[in-house]
């Protein structure tokens, strides 16, 4: 088993949940899902990953909805977001009462993930 | 004698005059001349006197008369010309007026589309920042490969990488593509449409406002659909149109776009199970200005603006709603004649 930084990334578009595989598994180990029901099964099958990054719009359940969601049954996970969309309200709101620990727009920079990740 | 006229005045005057002429000249004539060989010599004075009397008379009589149609008459020029000055200054005020009125229109429709312009530029960003983040994961990988030799022992992720990166790009210029479509200035109404097309595109434009709950079903014919008409305004029609359903959808829903070719016209319907539109407002909702929404958040205009690019296009835009069901709104285009 490697000792590396596990984190789960969930998005609805395969490309880019096979991009952040290939790019993120060098560093880390990935755990990827595409629907917001997958994400939530993919959480309860690996309850040692502590982070999870997750998109925003995403078809059944937004990222926020799905975070307040697992949030309830693993606060001690860390959570963020990763769109593409300005900020909005909803992400301001789910900054300042802590359920995400931060925002991060498309197009992605690797190093601003990883700081992030490596910041605990 | 007021309520007669002249011509019933001047005759009796006449008659009066010549009447007692005739009653009363001969008698004091004979009364002061004896003399008949100076009688008849006499009677030719008096007949003169008489014809100048009564030409006096009547001239001074008539010229009293006439000068009085003739002031009216002034006065009635005088007035026209003032009424007419009035007329002039009003039509100019009006004609004014009108300019204004349309210049405003005019306004509320650029902004009507700026309005819509800038929701739509939410949607676009993020359409363009989602093959962006394609584009930006490819470079990293193989950056890194160029670097670091990362992918040497499995050569098919450069290969997926690579892919990636063209899926990227293909998506965002395919984007920009339809964002010059919408707003392509031009008049012609001879252009080329793809429905299809268009309808995408409008899709496209408005994805980010298709909220989580909301499934879109296309129900397209199956061979493309080309018809004359001006792109760009098409466009708009369509994004207003799935805009309104869009927004007619409170929580979950579908809005179902349904086209079908048929011999001579093209019908495009779009279909929402949203909250409907009461009976009494279904007449009014193309009107201009008329909104349900409240004050800031819709200008009344999108329908009215889709209403007349459809007139332009010789088509027909047709409601049906049932409240608490949803809506459909049918837009028939006639299709263009192949001369053989």
């Amino acid at each position: 088993m490697s000792n590396k930084e596990k984190i789960i990334y969930v998005d609805d578009e395969e490309v880019n949940v096979m991009l952040f595989e290939i790019n993120f598994s060098v560093n880390f180990e990935v755990y990827t899902g595409y629907s917001g029901f997958q994400r939530l099964e993919l959480l309860d099958k690996h309850p040692d990953v502590k982070i999870v990054i997750s998109d925003m719009k995403m078809p059944g359940m937004s990222g926020i909805e799905f975070i307040k969601i697992a949030k309830e049954k693993y606060p001690e996970k860390r959570f963020y977001i990763l769109t593409g969309f300005e900020i909005t309200e909803e992400i301001q709101n789910a900054l300042k009462s802590g359920l995400i620990q931060k925002y991060f727009r498309k197009p992605f920079k690797m190093k601003e993930i990883e700081n992030a990740i490596n910041e605990y | 004698m007021k309520l007669l006229r002249f011509e019933y005045k001047i005759t009796i005057l006449y008659l009066l005059i010549g009447g007692l002429w005739i009653l009363f000249s001969d008698k004091i004539l004979y009364l002061l001349i004896n003399d008949s060989s100076r009688l008849s010599q006499f009677q030719t004075y008096k007949g003169w006197f008489y014809v100048i009397i009564t030409a006096i008379i009547l001239f001074f009589f008539i010229k009293k008369h006439l000068n009085k149609r003739r002031n009216l008459e002034n006065e009635l020029k005088e007035f026209q010309g003032l009424i007419e000055k009035k007329v002039e200054l009003r039509t100019e005020e009006l004609e004014a007026a009108l300019k204004h009125l349309k210049e405003t229109q005019a306004q509320l429709i650029q902004s009507e589309k700026m309005a819509s312009l800038g929701i739509l530029t939410a949607g676009v960003a993020h359409e363009i920042n989602n093959p962006l983040n394609y584009i930006m994961g490819s470079y990293v990988g193989l950056l890194r490969h160029y670097k670091e030799n990362s992918f040497s022992d499995n050569p098919e992720q450069v290969g997926k990488l690579i892919d990636a990166m063209k899926i990227g790009i293909d998506r965002s210029s395919a984007i920009v593509q339809g964002l010059n479509q919408l707003s392509r200035k031009s008049d012609s109404y001879e252009e080329e449409c793809n429905v299809h097309e268009i309808l995408e595109n409008s899709l496209t434009m408005l994805n980010s406002q298709i909220k989580q709950h909301i499934t879109v079903r296309k129900d397209f014919s199956a061979s493309e659909i080309l018809i004359k008409g001006n792109v760009g305004h098409l466009h708009q029609v369509f994004i207003n149109i799935l805009g309104n359903a869009i927004q007619a959808i409170e929580s979950e829903g579908v809005i179902t776009i349904k086209t079908e070719d048929k011999e001579s016209e093209v019908l495009i319907s779009i279909t929402d199970t949203g909250v409907g539109i009461p009976e009494e407002n279904l007449e009014k909702i193309t009107d201009p200005f008329f909104t349900t929404k409240a004050p800031g958040k819709g200008t009344g205009l999108g329908l009215s603006i889709t209403y007349n690019i459809i007139k332009e296009h010789k088509g027909k835009l047709k409601f049906e709603s049932q409240e608490g069901k949803g809506t459909t709104v049918s837009v028939i285009l006639a299709k263009p004649i192949y001369h053989e």
